[in-house]
């Protein structure tokens, strides 16, 4: 047992005599670093990557983005294409299986006759109507069909005169995600409304980053009175609600996508002016910036590469909130009707042009809510992995 | 010959504005004068919060003095705007305290060393930038590895000697530190502290060493002064302060100091100074020191001593010499 357990034994306890004598210290491994050297692009890349939910709030932004930007070259119709026969159609129908065709009964009452696979093919005519019956007789294919109304379900008569009750769902194959009260396709909408979001989004970041970041480093940075007279500055912006700015813009430029981004890109830095301003006012007092005060590098070098990449972080988090926010902020003027001219699209006036029918077809509403959370929810990720990702002191 | 002096301070004041009180202020520094002699090295001790600091940064500008004149080579920088600073820049730099505030986290060691270089444009080339930048890394025996690094990754006595080589690479002809060794391991220290002389056999440097360790400040300096409550109490030879010390509170700090034989730390007469230091809001009248010297007087709570020669260059603030 005992010479079992000896052969057992590692080499290094039978090569080194004293198993507590110090091993040779030489200079290079004192003054090695023991983590793995990486260039700076490929360290943030290395860090964003190895979090999952980063990643996918990338993968999902890149999604919207292709398909915003391809997804209409694909697309059989265009954004403002109508066809008042084939309004409020869902992206699923019931089907109704009556003299070999199969109908859909849309809610103003009206026949749509659908081919086996989904496609539309056209409005089935009505004949005559008899309103104590609850009855509409529809011609088709040169016989007669008779639709009930009298009680929910709505559906088709048989031969015999019997209520069918047996219905298919079929999938929508002419409008994918549906049509919409004037008979456009949905998803060209969408489409077209994404693309608006994302068009805000840039705005909203390119003067967040430019105007606000440059505005509150130099007011904290210079202080005094200057300080002063740019957050007084900052403070009279703020008070002038975004909704009257707008509608101001709009007395002079026509209402519009232009009036709505020359609102959003003069005014909607205020806040991360202010909070660059407070990160940089605690910033400025640290010894490394007074180190590099001491060094004689000019303002700008001590702004750009001291203080701004150190308040990377908060930017960064302030950015992520801004640009949901601000593409919230035009669906909402959209929403109520400062924004964007039929027959153009944004998410916000989705939004609006389905609370009319909403208890018919509440996917009208549900699909352009549900980009807007998939954009929401990929800035937000995004914004929180490239945080963590643009701190060295998190390497691992 | 006579003595050439790289740095003068003349009757230096330095007061900052208390918050919400208009009238109050703080007196951190109170009509110091020293100077320093040229590639010598004056060691500047006092307790924590006496003003030392404040001193070092007022002399390097970071900080507007109120009064006094600062002649750094022979040129008055006291009052200069921040543009005509480049020169005096170039001529002195500083070493911070704490290695982990004073480094950019978001920076890499090349970076962070090439600093002073481009903000002097001495170098011609980003190739000559480099090479000055490794030529540094060498000296403070860091490798050529580490310039890819950024400040976090290395332990605190690292850092330091970044810091260091930061100071140096634009070969200045004096240098405040600013306690550069407190916030390190003793163990290190000395490493760091060996650094700082080599760099002054080599280059003929001067250095103006504040620390609150009288014992390393020895080993440093050639010539001391003890600062308390914003004022210069004592200012001699490193030799003399430690043989003859004069004042009271040097005294003090002396006796502070831990003996590292127990049998001689037996017999030590237990350290004499007393209480806390007093506000520098509202200093004491008369001597600033004389609520807790053991030896004052009267006179002491009246009249506030100046500093007198002793003899030898020994000088001295206090009534009972």
């Amino acid at each position: 047992m005992n010479e079992m357990m000896r052969q057992s034994l590692p080499d290094y306890q039978i090569q080194t005599p004293d198993p507590w004598a110090a091993l040779p210290v030489n200079a290079e491994s004192r003054e090695k670093l023991w983590s793995k050297s990486r260039t700076f692009v490929g360290d943030v890349w290395f860090r964003f990557r190895s979090k999952f939910t980063s990643i996918f709030g990338f993968i999902l932004i890149v999604l919207v983005l292709l398909f915003a930007l391809v997804g209409p070259y694909f697309a059989t119709f265009t954004y403002s294409e109508q066809n008042l026969d084939f309004v409020n159609t869902p992206p699923v129908f019931r089907a109704i299986n009556c003299s070999g065709g199969y109908f859909y009964i849309t809610d103003k009452l009206k026949v749509l006759e659908i081919d086996a696979q989904g496609h539309l093919v056209g409005k089935v005519e009505s004949i005559a109507e008899d309103y104590e019956k609850k009855q509409v007789t529809l011609s088709y294919q040169g016989g007669e069909i008779i639709m009930d109304y009298s009680q929910s379900p709505y559906t088709m008569l048989d031969e015999n005169g019997e209520r069918i009750e047996e219905a298919k769902h079929i999938w929508n194959r002419t409008y994918l995600l549906g049509s919409d009260n004037l008979g456009r396709d949905m998803l060209a909408r969408l489409m077209f409304g994404a693309r608006v979001s994302l068009l805000v989004a840039v705005v909203a970041a390119l003067t967040n980053l430019v105007i606000g970041v440059l505005f509150g480093s130099i007011s904290a940075y210079c202080g005094g009175m200057v300080d002063a007279v740019m957050m007084r500055i900052v403070d009279v912006i703020n008070t002038v609600p975004l909704t009257l700015y707008v509608i101001l813009i709009m007395v002079v430029l026509d209402a519009g996508l232009l009036s709505i981004i020359l609102a959003l890109g003069t005014v909607y830095w205020v806040n991360m002016a202010r909070v660059v301003r407070g990160e940089i006012l605690s910033l400025k007092e640290r010894d490394f910036v007074l180190a590099s005060r001491t060094l004689g590098s000019s303002t700008a070098t001590i702004l750009f590469r001291h203080l701004i990449p150190n308040a990377m972080g908060p930017i960064l988090v302030t950015l992520t909130m801004l640009i949901p926010s601000a593409i919230f902020m035009e669906a909402f003027l959209s929403f109520i009707g400062l924004g964007l001219t039929a027959p153009l699209a944004s998410l916000g006036t989705m939004c609006n042009d389905a609370l009319a029918t909403l208890r018919t077809s509440p996917y009208q509403l549900f699909e352009p809510a549900l980009l807007i959370c998939i954009l929401m929810f990929g800035f937000n990720f995004v914004g929180d992995g490239l945080r963590d990702a643009l701190d060295p002191k998190l390497k691992k | 010959m006579e003595k050439q002096y790289m740095l003068e301070v003349k009757n230096l004041v330095k007061h900052f504005p208390v918050s919400g009180n208009k009238h109050a202020v703080v007196h951190a520094v109170e009509d110091v004068s020293f100077r320093v002699e040229k590639g010598k090295i004056f060691g500047l001790v006092g307790e924590s919060g006496c003003g030392k600091s404040t001193c070092a940064r007022t002399i390097i500008r970071i900080y507007q003095p109120t009064a006094g004149n600062i002649i750094v080579d022979g040129e008055d920088v006291s009052y200069k705007k921040n543009r005509e600073l480049q020169a005096l820049r170039r001529k002195m730099q500083m070493i911070f305290q704490d290695p982990y505030a004073s480094l950019n986290a978001r920076m890499t060691v090349h970076d962070i060393i090439a600093e002073p270089l481009r903000a002097h444009k001495v170098a011609s080339s980003r190739q000559e930038v480099s090479e000055r930048v490794y030529d540094m890394l060498d000296k403070v025996g860091l490798s050529h590895e580490h310039a890819n690094r950024y400040a976090h990754e290395f332990s605190g006595g690292q850092r330091q000697r970044i810091g260091v080589a930061r100071a140096l690479v634009i070969e200045p002809e004096i240098v405040i530190c600013d306690e550069p060794i407190s916030a390190l391991d003793v163990s290190i220290q000395a490493q760091v502290v060996n650094l700082l002389k080599d760099f002054q056999y080599e280059r003929g440097l001067t250095y103006l060493f504040i620390a609150h360790d009288l014992s390393m400040v020895r080993y440093v300096s050639d010539e001391i002064g003890v600062m308390y409550l914003g004022q210069l109490v004592e200012i001699c030879a490193a030799a003399e302060i430690y043989e003859h010390p004069l004042h009271p509170y040097t005294k003090g700090l002396l006796a502070a100091i831990p003996i590292p034989v127990p049998k001689l730390a037996r017999q030590k007469v237990v350290s004499s100074i007393e209480g806390d230091i007093p506000s520098p809001i509202s200093p004491p009248p008369g001597c600033h020191f004389h609520t807790r010297c053991p030896y004052a007087k009267p006179i002491c709570r009246e009249q506030e001593p100046e500093l007198r020669d002793m003899g030898g260059g020994h000088q001295v603030a206090c009534h009972l010499y």
